[in-house]
């Protein structure tokens, strides 16, 4: 009887087999929930220089966009050895073959000629697999002084084609210099492009500096600084080199302060009698509006990109912890209740996360959460890691980490909010409070 | 005594002599080294044994003497400047000597508004013989994310997507061996390592804390209803009622239901034949998954769901020109522009060297729609 059954069964199933098949109209159709995270391969051979005065840029400006690209930790170059075919011209075909069998799947093709002090630098992406241009070639005009933002300017038009989203390239760090001994350590006001290259300094290291914050169209810098032997808060035009104190009065201590995104207001922490409350003021008129009157430690403001909310930590729970509130002051909302103090959080440019510091159990992290506290997830752990500041994309982040002990130095560093590709940032000297500018003009 | 004993005596005795005045016991005395041994005092063997001790480390390190600061007012610029006719404005020196700022900080000089270009000459396909060159090896191989871990391959190990064991040429062989490289998939993790969680253990974050006590054994089953049975065999009533063979009477009937209602769409017109089997169809999903690449995808585009359809050569090889987007949603145009490119890319890539698909069944696997859903790959 069983072996009846099973014959049936057997009939059965292959006619619902032929059935199905009979059955399935149209395309075959499968779903892809699966795939992997990995580094896209390109190529970016030397430029071509066109004119012998460009052949030093040639080389220079395709070893800064492989820089960038691969330091996203989204690429991966194919290096020149495996290449196996030359490009000779810049208008020629592009032997799709040869970067396939390289595995280049995008690829980079581009010429440098000089003419006096004009740069010009032409490029176009490829598609190698698709065996299409990624979007149009273009080509950008400067001087030859300017050679390397030329190079993050087609970084950046390359990054955009390929993830969908804006590069950070073309953008600058102004940040906390430091050196000498971790007991007389001096620090002054230094700016660099975002991958460490052209340091200067904007202040000497006279009067202790803190804090530096790019204005939302990185023209201007707010620092505070213990000039007059007590915090005040300062606005520094980058370009011109002016300098402003923005003043809370007589021997009140004003610190942390951040530019709201029309760039006309300034919100800041001022302590008076002993107790440290939010502030706002307009940088034109210097009128002032307090934002809080809790009698505990309100400090390090950060709007929405939107410009109608602010974050900020407080103590008013008991710990340390992060609030949301309306921009014109009004009832604060926490956001964060995990385990542990939390601080210095940065609304994300996206306007999708905050990033913040956070201390637990001896160890310091930075993180990131939703803006409503939710999806808390912490991207690294070290002895003392704090400070976050976003790319200009809102896929970055750099920081200040310190090592331990008495010889222990502050540094940069910088990682992706998947919490991938975290690494230390080139700076001469020691190096902390990172704010990183928006993309230049 | 016979003349064969007397030999054999006679040679024994001869091999033996041999053995003990000759070959395995030499008479020449063994080579030996000489070495001179100086003796020392106990106060000399301290200080050499006291040489041979680790340093002593003092419980702070010296502090180092750091470099004098540079006093910041006359360094230098590391930049020349700039052309002054491009964008910023010429930097204006302020009426008064600031003494806190130091340097005139040097604006970039600025591209013009960049000028697009035409595109380049198309190459026409011409196919040639070019070497397969294995992939670089990435600088951080941990790095990368797939759907199962793959652990790190042995050194000098090519990276391939089967694993396959290194042959070479034996010697004196007879037959003569096809050599074959050692190849293994590259290492992957099945979810994305931070500096946070790096030294977690998946399993155990994957078991629960605590097991639950044992719930108290269940009742026996009721016996089955008396109309179940009787469903159950209606070719042979006399076959006493089992509970297995309720079940599969109903997994016969289902299946004859389903053959039959099958039956009612056997004159579809396209496509016929035997379909792909579940395996069949894994198969194919787990080589087009493989170079599905979303890390470089935007946070847009990880939201996008693209239904691309694509047909196939005869060979399991994807036309190039028949690859299109059928329909995204989740997304903006450019995301699901971006989420597209990726799948596309996937498709040819895995599918340079043909699918690996029954041949008998090309008229079912010739178009494909395939749904590229990211929901799975947002935060692994």
């Amino acid at each position: 009887m069983r072996n009846f059954l099973a014959a049936l069964l057997f009939g059965a199933s292959a006619l619902a087999g032929a059935g199905a098949a009979a059955a399935q109209n149209g395309p075959l159709r499968i779903e892809i929930d699966q795939g992997v995270i990995e580094p896209l391969p390109y190529a970016v051979p030397d430029f071509i220089p066109e004119t012998s005065a460009a052949s030093e840029f040639a080389n220079q400006i395709a070893r800064v966009i492989a820089s960038d690209l691969s330091g996203t930790g989204l690429f991966r170059e194919v290096p020149a050895s495996a290449h196996i075919s030359k490009v000779t011209g810049f208008d020629n075909p592009v032997k799709y073959a040869d970067w396939k069998a390289v595995n280049a799947q995008a690829l980079i093709t581009g010429a440098v000629s000089v003419n006096g002090n004009r740069l010009t630098v032409r490029f176009r992406g490829y598609d190698v697999f698709a065996e299409n241009e990624l979007g149009t070639g273009l080509q950008f005009t400067g001087t030859t002084e300017g050679w390397r933002r030329m190079a993050h300017k087609v970084s950046d038009a390359i990054y955009s084609r390929i993830t969908g989203e804006s590069g950070y390239f073309d953008s600058r760090v102004v940040y906390v210099s430091e050196s000498g001994p971790k007991n007389d350590r001096r620090k002054r006001l230094a700016i660099m492009d975002y991958d460490g290259a052209n340091v200067q300094y904007l202040t000497n290291s006279a009067a202790l500096v803190l804090a530096p914050r790019f204005s939302p169209t990185g023209d201007r810098v707010l620092y505070t600084s213990y000039e007059s032997g007590f915090p005040q808060i300062h606005v520094l035009d980058v370009g011109k080199v002016q300098r402003k104190i923005l003043s809370s009065g007589d021997g009140i201590m004003s610190f942390a302060p951040r530019f709201a995104p029309d760039g006309r207001t300034v919100v800041y922490s001022q302590t008076q009698g002993g107790n440290t409350d939010l502030y706002s003021m307009d940088i034109a008129t210097g009128a002032k509006a307090r934002l809080t009157s809790a009698p505990s430690i309100e400090t390090a403001p950060s709007f929405s990109p939107d410009g109608s909310q602010i974050v900020f930590e407080s103590d008013r729970s008991g710990s340390q912890q992060l609030y949301v509130m309306p921009v014109g002051g009004g009832e604060a909302r926490r956001i964060s209740f995990g385990k542990g103090r939390y601080g210095t959080p940065v609304w994300s440019p996206r306007g999708d996360m905050i990033a913040f510091t956070k201390q637990n159990k001896g160890r310091f992290h930075i993180g990131v959460m939703r803006t409503d506290g939710s999806e808390e997830r912490l991207l690294t752990a070290s002895f003392l890691d704090e400070g976050p500041t976003w790319a200009p994309n809102g896929r970055v982040i750099m920081f200040t980490r310190e090592s331990q002990g008495s010889t222990g130095r502050a540094l940069l560093y910088s990682v992706d909010i998947t919490g991938r590709n975290l690494k230390p940032v080139k700076t001469p000297d020691g190096a902390s409070d990172p704010a990183w500018s928006p993309l230049q003009q | 005594m016979q003349t064969g004993t007397k030999i054999s005596l006679a040679g024994h005795g001869l091999l033996m002599g041999w053995v003990v005045f000759g070959a395995w016991f030499p008479s020449e005395p063994l080579p030996f080294e000489v070495q001179q041994v100086a003796l020392i005092s106990a106060e000399q063997f301290e200080k050499l044994s006291q040489q041979r001790q680790a340093p002593q480390v003092s419980p702070e390190p010296a502090p180092l003497n750091e470099p004098e600061a540079v006093q910041p007012a006359p360094e230098p610029a590391p930049q020349p400047d700039p052309e002054p006719e491009i964008t910023r404005p010429e930097p204006v020196a302020p009426a008064e000597p600031d003494p806190q700022v130091a340097v005139l900080p040097e604006p970039q000089p600025e591209p013009d508004v960049p000028v697009e270009l035409p595109s380049a000459v198309e190459e026409p396909e011409v196919p040639s013989l070019v070497p397969q060159v294995a992939p670089e090896a990435q600088q951080r191989p941990s790095d990368r994310v797939a759907p199962v871990p793959v652990a790190r391959p042995e050194p000098d190990t090519a990276v391939a997507e089967i694993e396959q064991p290194e042959v070479a040429p034996e010697e004196g062989a007879e037959t003569e061996q096809e050599v074959q490289e050692a190849t293994a998939p590259e290492e992957a993790s099945d979810r994305i390592v931070t500096e946070e969680n790096e030294g977690e253990e998946l399993v155990a974050s994957a078991a629960p804390a605590a097991s639950l006590r044992p719930r108290t054994r269940p009742a026996r089953p009721q016996p089955q209803p008396e109309e179940v049975v009787e469903a159950a065999q209606p070719a042979e009533p006399e076959q006493p009622a089992e509970e297995p063979a309720a079940d599969t009477s109903s997994a016969v009937e289902d299946a004859l239901a389903e053959a039959l209602a099958g039956g009612a769409d056997a004159e579809a017109p396209e496509p016929s034949g035997p379909p792909l089997t579940l395996g069949e169809k894994d198969a194919l999903r787990v080589a087009v998954s493989q170079c599905w690449n979303v890390g470089s995808l935007s946070t847009d585009a990880l939201n996008t769901t693209v239904v691309v359809g694509v047909s196939l050569s005869e060979d399991g090889k994807p036309d190039g020109s028949s690859i299109r987007m059928l329909t995204s949603t989740g997304g903006s145009v450019s995301a699901a522009k971006q989420a597209y490119e990726a799948a596309r890319r996937a498709i040819i890539r895995c599918g340079r060297n043909g699918f690996n698909l029954p041949p008998e069944k090309y008229a079912q696997w010739r178009d494909i729609e395939m749904t590229f859903n990211p929901e799975r790959m947002r935060i692994k």
